[in-house]
């Protein structure tokens, strides 16, 4: 049996094994970095990491703090600008990327704008960032759902996914054939999307957690995986790697803070 | 996703493994430093029917038109030697009706290499042209090299230009890592467009270094190793022309070319020495020291005047100090196991 782990590095594993080899990777801040910096360690050495500030390939030393944040790397190997980290990803070039969802409906398609009236709203979310672009070109998504939700019917489409469901994505002739969101995970499970349908499915489930679960946060009858499995039991080598590249990732943000908070009391009573 | 084949390889390898008759092949140099032993090996291995991309043709050009290869020309400038009495490749072959030409501006041809490295159809250009034969005067692109829409915004009419996505670029550096990491400084011309437009690259470098050295400069960078499909290590592979840090055109074989390039057969033994005559770049200075000794190529070498460090360095690479504590939350690895521990935050 491996070492204790928290559910934080389960989380990071499970996004990590979306990246293989030699693929084309824009990575996003937070659990993302960490999930591109332990692929890179360990599953997929010659991945090229990129972001959409223009750093190209480069191996994360530190979790990031944003997204051009070139303190968290010694040196890179190609300098661009931002329009051209978008329009590479628009001729085809970026395999994978990493976006966060505040709400998800049943074909993938994700708001980061806001909750309630666009005009007034009750919760604004950061926007789109690189979002939309992203989604709608990169050749394959993975979507992580930390504190968002599940809906009916988004408050407001930021990003594409399968829009309407079936073809529809592909009908609408704006975006590459195939391309479109491929996994969400959640802090209970790890979802896919059907081949035909489109309509978003549980496909593992994380330990600790059961169905029911999971369904009571979904407003529609959720679609189980007849093989549905449990999130595998990270290695020691995965935790061990997250442990020392992102502590603070392995603790959780309440944790870390707390501790942080804690510690520079600490600091400040000593002086 | 790229294999993970090896990169290195000779120009022989590179340019039969890549070039392809009828291809459209892109000159990605302009002006200085031209990808002179990738054009001429294209030229060795008897390439034909090339739709052949240069912005500014000089004797890169003169030689693979003159070889037979190019059926198709999208150029801004080309070259002539001897001035009125004097003449050229491409005139030759324009007047033998074996070579097709398209002239565009020097901005229209870039601008083409831009659309087509950002994924767009089509790019504005500047409308000036549309009062002049650049414009009207069409060859083998007709109606597609040049049309007219009506901005959205403003009612007026916009002169725009097709895309490029050549099959193909040949390109000279100053080094690369075997990656294909390729670094080049100095005139930066439409290069990096005119590479990155293209399908497939094939870099020549005066060096292959080491990863590090690419790391440590990524503001150099103008192709990325995963749009690359091979590297070849090419001292004096511009050769008559000038790399800058490298060494300066060469004068001498210049002129040799110029002088012979006003009539057909004067180019033809010119290409009989110089190009047919030498297997590979390493043949051809052999044979130039043997017959001129090495004084000249010697006198051209580039004096060192290096750009001053970038400093890319941060404050720290790991989150952990000196003491093993973690920098913000100030515990050791144990502590902060033994805190996961208490919260009830580990999963057996």
């Amino acid at each position: 049996m491996s070492k204790p782990y928290t559910l934080q590095e389960l989380l990071v594993i499970a996004v990590a094994k979306e990246i293989h080899d030699y693929e084309n990777v824009i990575l996003g801040v937070g659990l993302p970095t960490t999930a591109g910096a332990l692929a890179k360690a360990l599953y997929a050495p010659h991945a090229t990491l990129m972001m959409e500030s223009g750093i190209i390939d480069f191996k994360p030393l530190l979790p990031l703090n944003h997204i051009a944040d070139a303190h968290s790397c010694r040196g890179f190997s190609y300098a661009t600008d931002l329009f051209s980290a978008f329009t590479m990803t628009y001729r085809g070039f970026v395999d994978v990327c990493f976006l966060g969802v505040g709400q998800i409906d049943k074909y993938g398609n994700v708001n980061t704008t806001a909750i309630g009236d666009y005009y007034k709203p009750a919760m604004r979310l950061p926007g789109s960032g690189g979002a939309a672009d992203f989604m709608s070109y990169a050749k394959r998504t993975v979507l992580t759902m930390l504190g968002g939700n599940f809906v009916n019917r988004l408050d407001y489409m930021t990003s594409p996914g399968y829009l309407e469901g079936g073809d529809s994505r592909e009908r609408s002739g704006l975006f590459p054939k195939g391309s479109g969101p491929c996994m969400l995970l959640t802090t209970k499970g790890v979802f896919r999307f059907d081949d035909v349908t489109k309509e978003i499915y549980l496909s593992q489930i994380h330990p600790r957690v059961n169905v029911e679960d999971i369904k009571m946060e979904v407003p529609w009858d959720l679609k189980i995986a007849p093989d549905l499995s449990e999130t595998p039991r990270p290695t020691d080598e995965e935790i061990e790697f997250i442990r020392n590249f992102a502590p603070a990732q392995s603790a959780g943000r309440e944790l870390a803070l707390e501790l942080t908070v804690a510690n520079m009391m600490r600091k400040a009573k000593v002086i | 996703m790229r294999e993970p084949a090896d990169k290195i390889m000779t120009a022989k390898e590179a340019i039969g493994r890549f070039v392809h008759d009828g291809d459209q092949l892109v000159i990605g140099n302009y002006t200085v430093g031209s990808c002179a032993e990738l054009v001429y090996e294209v030229i060795r291995q008897g390439k034909k029917g090339l739709t052949l991309y240069s912005q500014s043709g000089i004797f890169d050009v003169e030689v693979l038109v003159g070889a037979g290869c190019v059926e198709k020309l999208v150029t801004t400038y080309v070259l002539r030697a001897g001035g009125k009495k004097g003449g050229s490749a491409v005139e030759r072959a324009l007047n033998a009706g074996t070579l097709q030409i398209e002239d565009y501006t020097n901005f229209d041809y870039n601008a083409r290499m831009v659309a087509g490295m950002h994924g767009f159809s089509f790019m504005q250009v500047l409308e000036g042209v549309m009062a002049t034969d650049l414009f009207r005067k069409r060859s083998f692109m007709g109606e597609d090299k040049f049309r007219v829409i009506k901005c959205p915004y403003t009612g007026k009419n916009i002169l725009t230009v097709p895309a490029a996505n050549p099959d193909v670029c040949i390109v000279h550096v100053q080094r690369a890592d075997k990656n294909g990491n390729a670094q080049y400084w100095g005139a930066m011309g439409s290069v990096a467009a005119a590479s990155l437009a293209s399908k497939r690259i094939i870099v020549s470098c005066e060096e292959i270094v080491e990863h590090d050295i690419i790391q440590s400069s990524p503001h150099l960078t103008i192709i990325p190793a995963y749009r690359v499909d091979a590297v070849i290590e090419i001292p004096w592979g511009a050769h008559p022309t000038e790399v800058l840090g490298y060494y300066n055109i060469d004068p001498f074989m210049y002129g040799l070319f110029m002088m012979s390039d006003a009539t057909a057969d004067g180019l033809k033994s010119w290409m009989d020495e110089w190009i047919y005559g030498c297997v590979n770049r390493a043949a051809y200075l052999d044979r130039y020291i043997g017959r001129f000794g090495s004084e000249i190529l010697d006198g051209i070498r580039a004096k060192a005047f290096y750009s001053a460090p970038a400093n890319y360095g941060s404050a720290f690479t790991t989150r952990w100090d000196r003491e093993g504590r973690e920098r913000f939350m100030g515990l050791t690895m144990a502590e902060l196991e033994k805190t996961f521990q208490e919260r009830g935050k580990l999963y057996e």
